[in-house]
């Protein structure tokens, strides 16, 4: 068990009152926790010990949630490759797991240890403390075994950081405050968009099990209505290239000179500078980094369009998430090579919209398919997502709520 | 064919906030090394960058006072490389949107006449740490000092308005008067709180043509910023009249050799948004509030000084150049003492004496009513002006009153009639040669005849007095 944890805490816990006393947590090592190893999965980071807790960790802390320990993860946070996050909640080694979400990773753990995953609207939970590669769109992904949990361990995380100016003050107290919300009962059956699939693409490995999904709800009486996505084909390609240009930035720090790996060889500083970045980092994070370097000093026009595109994708998907109550989209495990960064991108192609978008999403698993749904919501309309996470999740399990 | 130069300015002043422009740490990198030092500025993982507003506050003042129109909307981007002197492998500065668009500065050309110097714009950033190479032993090691890392700088770039060294040198000290007005930076080259680079190309006279620039870097004062540029233009001179190419390269100042060396290929990083420090939006509101903290800039108080004291123009703008010494003159103008005598003795001898001890006029142990009341004396002829001259020295020494002094030393001046005129007669008669040459028509042989009387008086006659004394016994 040891193997799935990079520390581990078993010491009983002194009980602490709070709305989520008594529940295990564990997190990520690239979640600060004060004087535990957070190397954030790198050798970049190797042997690097936090002199202070992430925000979020203090407030995991002070709803009087347990934190048990930290699993592994792969190397800052880039896809699944070597994390454990599903296999700790399947497993039933805590009651909630903290991952950070990037290309979609807590979304798809969750999918593939069998529980629902929320990756918050960007902006509410407080980055400070992260260790992290893609600023613009990284936040901390809750998977949990009820979409109780996940409220409650929401409202403890979300709400404004006075160390975290990036984050959105007011929506977050706004989320938190709708959390806090007795739920309205429901008023009719909820109506789902769709968006058109992208003529002569490929299906995506997920599509038969979706389409079955959807024949579903479509009997239990969701209303489905298609939705028009003008950039829907070029998500992973802006996601790719805005995505590699942050962490080619975020990446400069580790550079041996004040922390983490330094290379022993070397004549100079600027060849111990060199070494050292050769030696960080794995083949997927170093194709990432060279990719980013390439739009930032030889294509930055590319990088401009990206922006631009993604602007449009925000704006478009949120006029859309006027007409219907979330968009339902397929989700998968993340499970693949991962050698590079094109490998890591393949597999999670369905939850990249929503990483780009700042927008909830949320995965439900689905008894009856290999893969699991996803719900994507209005930004900062995480409670009413969470919400309709379970009526969905009910009328899939044909419980209906009384 | 004649070449006419092409230079423009990019400074970098420190501001001198309480703190760094992103984290709590105080800003003083002339501290122990490493003592000014947190998870911010070093970049630790997991930190979050939180812009100063102090720092914001003043850079917005410093950019008012050099004309500049502060943007609705600005922000920080990342300024890409890798160097161990660069906590992050980026410096956040402002690339895209700068605090700042346009703005100018007026200096004086060589025939006296106003000359407008545009400025390009004026950005915020971060300074970077202090690499220091030693050796251990053998070994040649490099140090890295982060105390510097994350000071907030403004790099205030110009059009290449400046033909000559004398226009940048110029406009260096115009771009120091008004700065430090403000307060908001001590804009000292000497210190490394002010630092300068200049582009320099040249073309054709009467061309408008932009050629090839050479960057100089490395000069630590404004005289080294004027001889480094005329190296340059007389360098890049020689190289057209050779028909050797112009490249674009960056060369350094050697101060003690007097000439400029190439150094590393420049290099451009690239420049990418920021996504964790939030963009700066100023309101009107908060612009008329900055405004409000603007002080009096000189060339509005210099023409205050010549209206209000009847200063001349040239010594209203000396009066006005330093806000301590305008604050100063002010005070003594007050003090019952004609101002434009006032401003004659700051500047002819307050000030060398100030500089003969190293001290500025915000460290001057003479208070303005000690030094009020000594001008006083002279200009009620209590006292000569050479007597002046120690009583001045003696104020910088202790906390005695000048009048004090002026008794202490015997240096009351005789202006008793009665006494001066006997002196008056034993010199007429001791010197009848003299005499014999005043009334010849050599008139400067009254400066011989005053000399003696002084002497004769023990220096505590009333020159002036003796002098009217002379004229009118000879006039008989």
């Amino acid at each position: 068990m040891e193997d799935l944890f990079t520390w581990l805490d078993n010491t009983p816990p002194e009980p602490a009152p709070g709305p989520l006393q008594g529940k295990t947590v564990v997190v990520q090592p690239n979640m600060s926790v004060q004087d535990r190893p957070t190397g954030a999965g790198t050798k970049a980071l190797s042997g690097y010990v936090a002199l202070a807790d992430a925000t979020l960790v203090g407030n995991l802390r002070r709803a009087g949630a347990v934190l048990r320990g930290a699993g592994r993860m792969s190397e800052l946070g880039f896809g699944l490759n070597g994390d454990t996050a599903a296999q700790i909640i399947e497993r039933g080694l805590a009651d909630i797991v903290l991952v950070t979400d990037t290309l979609g990773e807590a979304r798809a753990a969750g999918v593939a240890g069998k529980v629902p995953a929320l990756k918050p609207s960007y902006g509410i939970v407080s980055r400070c403390g992260l260790v992290g590669l893609v600023p613009s769109m990284e936040c901390c992904g809750i998977l949990a075994r009820t979409f109780e949990d996940i409220a409650e361990t929401l409202r403890a995380l979300a709400g404004a950081d006075p160390k975290d100016p990036s984050m959105d003050a007011d929506g977050a107290g706004r989320v938190v405050r709708e959390l806090e919300k007795e739920a309205e009962p429901a008023k009719g059956m909820p109506v789902l968009g769709r968006i058109a699939p992208v003529p002569g693409l490929p299906a995506d490995p997920y599509a038969a099990a979706f389409e079955a999904a959807l024949s579903r709800l479509a009997a239990a009486g969701v209303g489905i209505r298609e939705i028009e996505l003008t950039d829907r084909a070029l998500v992973p390609g802006v996601h790719q290239v805005i995505g590699s240009v942050e962490a080619s930035s975020s990446a400069g720090k580790y550079d041996g000179v004040r922390y983490g790996h330094r290379a022993d060889a070397g004549r100079n500083w600027n060849e111990m500078y060199l070494l050292s970045r050769k030696e960080s980092f794995g083949p997927a994070v170093k194709s990432y980094l060279f990719q980013g370097g390439y739009f930032q000093y030889k294509n930055y026009d590319a990088f401009v369009d990206a922006c631009r595109v993604r602007a449009r994708l925000v704006r478009e998907t949120e006029a859309a998430l006027e007409t219907v109550d979330a968009i339902l989209a397929p989700a998968g495990t993340g499970a693949g090579q991962g050698a590079t960064a094109g490998e890591v991108y393949d597999a999670f192609g369905p939850t990249l919209l929503a990483s780009l978008t700042g927008q909830p999403a949320l995965v439900l698993p689905d008894p009856a398919a290999p893969g699991g749904l996803q719900l994507i919501g209005k930004r900062l309309g995480d409670a009413r997502l969470l919400r309709a996470g379970q009526r969905i999740s009910d009328l899939l399990s044909g419980d209906t709520p009384s | 064919m004649t070449y006419e130069a092409v230079i423009g300015l990019e400074i970098h002043v420190q501001l001198n906030t309480a703190t760094k422009l992103f984290c709590d740490c105080p800003n003083r990198p002339g501290d122990d090394p490493n003592t000014n030092i947190c998870p911010v500025c070093l970049y630790l993982p997991g930190a979050m960058p939180r812009l100063s507003r102090q720092a914001l506050e003043k850079a917005a003042i410093a950019c008012m006072a050099l004309n500049g129109e502060i943007q609705a909307e600005s922000a920080f981007d990342q300024k890409v490389y890798y160097y161990p002197d660069l906590p992050k492998g980026f410096q956040l500065s402002q690339h895209h949107k700068p605090l700042s668009r346009n703005g100018w500065l007026d200096i004086e050309d060589e025939d006296g006449q106003p000359k407008r110097l545009r400025l390009h714009h004026v950005h915020l950033e971060e300074d970077v740490a202090k690499l220091v190479h030693e050796t251990e032993g053998r070994m040649p090691i490099s140090l890295v000092d982060f105390n510097r890392a994350g000071s907030p700088l403004i790099e205030i770039v110009t059009e290449p308005d400046m033909r000559a060294p004398r226009d940048a040198m110029a406009f260096l000290r115009a771009l120091r008067r008004q700065v430090r007005y403000t307060g908001c930076a001590d804009c000292s080259m000497e210190q490394g709180t002010m630092r300068c680079d200049a582009n320099i190309s040249l073309r054709p006279a009467g061309s408008d043509a932009l050629n090839t620039k050479v960057e100089v870097k490395n000069m630590n004062s404004i005289r080294h910023v004027g001889d480094a540029i005329a190296y340059e233009i007389r360098r890049q001179g020689e190289c057209l009249a050779a028909g050797e190419p112009i490249v674009l390269h960056t060369r350094l100042w050697d101060p003690e050799k007097r000439v400029t060396t190439a150094m590393r290929a420049k290099f451009e990083g690239p420049c990418v948004p920021d996504p964790s420090v939030p963009p700066i939006l100023v309101t009107g509101a908060w612009l008329d509030q900055m405004r409000r903290r603007l002080p009096e800039m000189p060339n509005q108080k210099a023409r205050r000084f010549v209206a209000q004291y009847r200063l001349q123009r040239d010594e209203a703008v000396m009066m006005s150049a330093d806000r301590h010494l305008s604050d100063f003159f002010e005070a003594v103008a007050a003090l019952d003492v004609t101002p434009r005598t006032a401003a004659g003795w700051l500047a002819t001898r307050m000030l060398p004496a100030l500089k003969e001890r190293g001290l500025s006029i915000s460290e001057t142990p003479v208070a303005p009513d000690r030094f009020a009341a000594l001008v006083r004396m002279v200009e009620k002829d209590e006292i000569n002006a050479k007597s002046a001259k120690t009583v001045l020295a003696e104020l910088f020494t202790g906390i005695e009153p000048p009048e004090a002094i002026v008794e202490r030393f015997g240096f009351r001046q005789v202006s008793d009639a009665g006494v001066l005129e006997e002196i008056v007669e034993e010199v007429l008669a001791a010197n009848a040669k003299a005499v014999e040459d005043y009334r010849g028509g050599n008139k400067k042989s009254i400066g011989f005849l005053v000399g003696q009387a002084m002497r004769a008086s023990g220096g505590k006659a009333n020159p002036r007095r003796v002098q009217q004394m002379f004229q009118e016994r000879l006039a008989e």
